[in-house]
């Protein structure tokens, strides 16, 4: 659609207005990236007392425009078409593109997962637009209403501030599993505009063969994770976490090397290239702390480590340390867990009946 | 007629020697050696087994200082057919809208294409942000963070790893694929083939040749400024020492701080 155009500066940023988000779906159901945008949208509208528009394509769109309105989207701009229910590039950027152009927003947040990278990149062409890639921070000046996004950079050592100050919409995309989920509201008020579109047949080329679901394992959304790394010597280890996971309620992380190994299925990788983590409790067991892991990990609330060597660089991002080998503490480690709940589990109900 | 595929690689920082000044917090360059980027090796390679398959011409661009010599010559070692360096003072500082631009222009110059392969993200800047800017650029179809890319008959077979799941998609050529870092083996550069690149060489087109005025392209160019960088502050962790004859203390340290509940909701 774009054409070789270049980034052109618009001529009055005050015609621009409000913030736009995009929501993801599969299936015509939310994804919980969706929800982390409009949370970040929303706050980011408040501050400058300005309506969150959330932005649906799908082949069936009321639930997802009743849920969107019910964490506080003011406003659903929906696109409905049965040739939109699975994300394609083509009809997708066409119609949000043009969705852009017509209510001019100041500021559009599209989620930094596989399928919005995809779609953001496009749209930022095609509007003429300038987009910063997978924040972690975002926020607004509320004078300029200039976007403030930020990204982390160099190995998640430094944090750059990026800002388009003359071009329109001032786009970034959010990265998952950072910005919070808002809370419902207890009397939810949204416009819904659903339109009905026929899609034309040169943007429907694509053709989807298959989708090969995976087991669908969200660190992201995890309370507590024990997580492993080549220290484990084996894929056996595995299993000896899993046991101790078990036993206090967790998911199984790991190292990208255990992954390649295949002693464990990708959807378990913790870091740059895997999943980004923030669980309140993180049990590194066998993992040497290498950047890529640990920015994938760093920001969960409390972190155990267990390594036999002292000089371990994991050990300089613990609140708990252990030097000593996984394969002696752990077993040892959920004995004691199993004792300490035995001996508490009848004071908690004791507890429960009595109040 | 034979498929045409066009291959975008960039030269960054070896990530394994990034030095950053403490002062300016700007990434010394001059202390870095300059590596091909790894995800656009595995670019070269997709279009190379493709060129094996079906007999196609593999072109590769690189938007790049004169540095990025070495990425060309490595590429036609690896195999490609010719390789081209965009290079002009007028693109330096560019953003992902005017690379985007520039190599599309540059694509539009060379004229005719089936194909055009980049990986899924810089080592660098790593914002994934090229390859569909091009695309939109170009107005042809994509498929992104491809596992596995195969042609056939016009078309092109693509596996894309999403979050949740592998998608198998198929699009009529003309088509942009982004390739996903290791999912596949690059072949070797070859002596011969190495001495054959150095004799045949590459070339370098400047801004004329590409065709575009020098205030849509690098900084001036650029929607995005970065305003500042700041170093990131770490939490400040205790690292509390525990061994095998206290895990007793560690366990009930956790439960009663709420680390660890009881009933995990
Ligand atoms: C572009 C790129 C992206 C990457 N992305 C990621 C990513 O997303 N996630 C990721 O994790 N990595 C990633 N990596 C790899 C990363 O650099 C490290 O190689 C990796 O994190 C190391 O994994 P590890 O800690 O399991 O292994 P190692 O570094 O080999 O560490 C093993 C540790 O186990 C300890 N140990 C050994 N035996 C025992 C024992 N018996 N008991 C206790 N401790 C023991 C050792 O002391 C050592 O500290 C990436 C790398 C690159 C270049
Ligand atoms: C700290 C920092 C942060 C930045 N953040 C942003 C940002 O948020 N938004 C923004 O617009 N710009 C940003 N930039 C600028 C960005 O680095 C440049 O635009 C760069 O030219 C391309 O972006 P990339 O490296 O992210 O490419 P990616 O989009 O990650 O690269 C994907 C693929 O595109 C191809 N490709 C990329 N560049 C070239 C090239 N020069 N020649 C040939 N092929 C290429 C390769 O196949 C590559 O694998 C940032 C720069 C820095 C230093």
């Amino acid at each position: 659609m774009a054409g070789i155009i270049n980034a052109t500066p618009v001529a009055d940023p005050q015609q621009y207005k409000n913030v736009f988000v995009f929501l993801e779906t599969r299936e015509d159901k939310l994804l919980r990236p969706a929800l982390e945008m409009i949370g970040v949208g929303k706050t980011i509208a408040n501050k400058v007392n300005e309506k969150l528009y959330c932005i649906i394509l799908g082949s069936d769109l009321k639930d997802m425009a009743d849920e969107a309105v019910s964490y506080g989207c003011d406003v659903v701009l929906g696109a409905e078409s049965p040739d939109l229910k699975t994300f394609r590039t083509m009809p997708y950027s066409h119609i949000v593109s043009n969705f852009v152009k017509s209510e001019k927003p100041n500021i559009f947040l599209i989620p930094a997962t596989r399928n919005g990278r995809d779609l953001a990149s496009r749209i930022a062409v095609s509007c003429q637009a300038g987009v910063t890639a997978d924040c972690t921070e975002i926020d607004i000046e509320t004078d300029t209403r200039i976007l403030l996004a930020n990204r982390p950079t160099y190995g998640e050592s430094m944090l750059a501030e990026i800002l388009c100050k003359r071009h329109r919409p001032q786009m970034a995309t959010a990265r998952p599993g950072i910005f919070p989920i808002p809370e419902k509201l207890k009397s939810p008020k949204g416009e819904i505009r659903i339109n009905k579109v026929k899609i034309d047949k040169s943007l429907l080329k694509k053709e989807i063969l298959e989708f090969r679901k995976k087991e669908a394992i969200d660190l992201t959304a995890a309370k507590v994770i024990v997580a492993g790394g080549m220290g484990l010597g084996k894929p056996e280890g595995f299993k000896m976490l899993g046991d101790l996971s078990n036993e206090i309620g967790g998911v199984i992380g790991a190292t990208r090397p255990t992954a390649d190994m295949g002693w464990i299925t990708r959807d378990h990788q913790v870091g740059q290239t895997g999943q980004t983590v923030r669980p309140r409790f993180y049990l590194a067991a066998g993992i040497s702390g290498k950047i890529q892991h640990i920015m994938g990990m760093k920001n969960s609330e409390t972190i155990l480590s267990i390594n036999n060597d002292p000089q371990a660089e994991i050990f300089k991002y613990s609140d708990y340390v252990i030097v000593d080998d996984v394969y002696k503490v752990v077993p040892a480690l959920l004995e004691e867990i199993r004792k300490y709940k035995k001996e508490h589990v009848g004071i908690a109900v004791e507890n429960r009946e009595s109040s | 007629m034979a498929v045409e595929i066009i291959v975008m690689v960039k030269q960054v920082p070896d990530s394994q020697e990034v030095v950053i000044d403490p002062v300016t917090m700007n990434l010394n360059r001059s202390m870095t050696r300059n590596v091909t980027n790894r995800a656009d090796e595995n670019a070269l390679e997709a279009a190379l087994s493709i060129k094996d398959k079906i007999g196609a011409n593999v072109t590769v661009i690189s938007m790049g200082p004169p540095q990025a010599e070495t990425t060309m010559i490595e590429c036609l070692a690896r195999g490609a057919d010719r390789a081209i360096l965009v290079s002009d003072r007028f693109f330096g500082g560019a953003d992902t809208y005017p690379t985007g631009l520039t190599l599309a222009a540059t694509i539009s110059k060379i004229g005719k294409y089936d194909i055009i392969i980049a990986g899924e993200e810089s080592s660098d800047s790593s914002t994934g942000h090229v390859g569909p800017g091009v695309a939109e650029f170009l107005d042809i179809d994509q498929i992104t963070y491809a596992s596995n890319v195969d042609y056939e008959d016009g078309y092109v077979i693509g596996e894309r790893e999403l979050e949740d799941g592998t998608e198998v998609v198929k699009v009529p050529t003309p088509v942009l694929v982004t390739v996903l870092l290791n999912s596949n083996d690059p072949r070797r550069q070859t002596l011969r083939r190495k001495i054959d690149a150095i004799r045949k060489g590459f070339e370098v087109w400047n801004i004329e040749k590409v065709g575009l005025p020098p205030e849509w392209v690098g900084v001036r160019g650029s929607p995005t400024i970065v305003r500042r960088m700041r170093s990131i502050k770490e939490k400040e962790r205790a690292g509390k020492k525990y061994d095998l004859t206290n895990l007793g203390e560690l366990v009930k340290e956790l439960y009663e701080k709420k680390v660890l509940k009881m009933e995990e909701e």
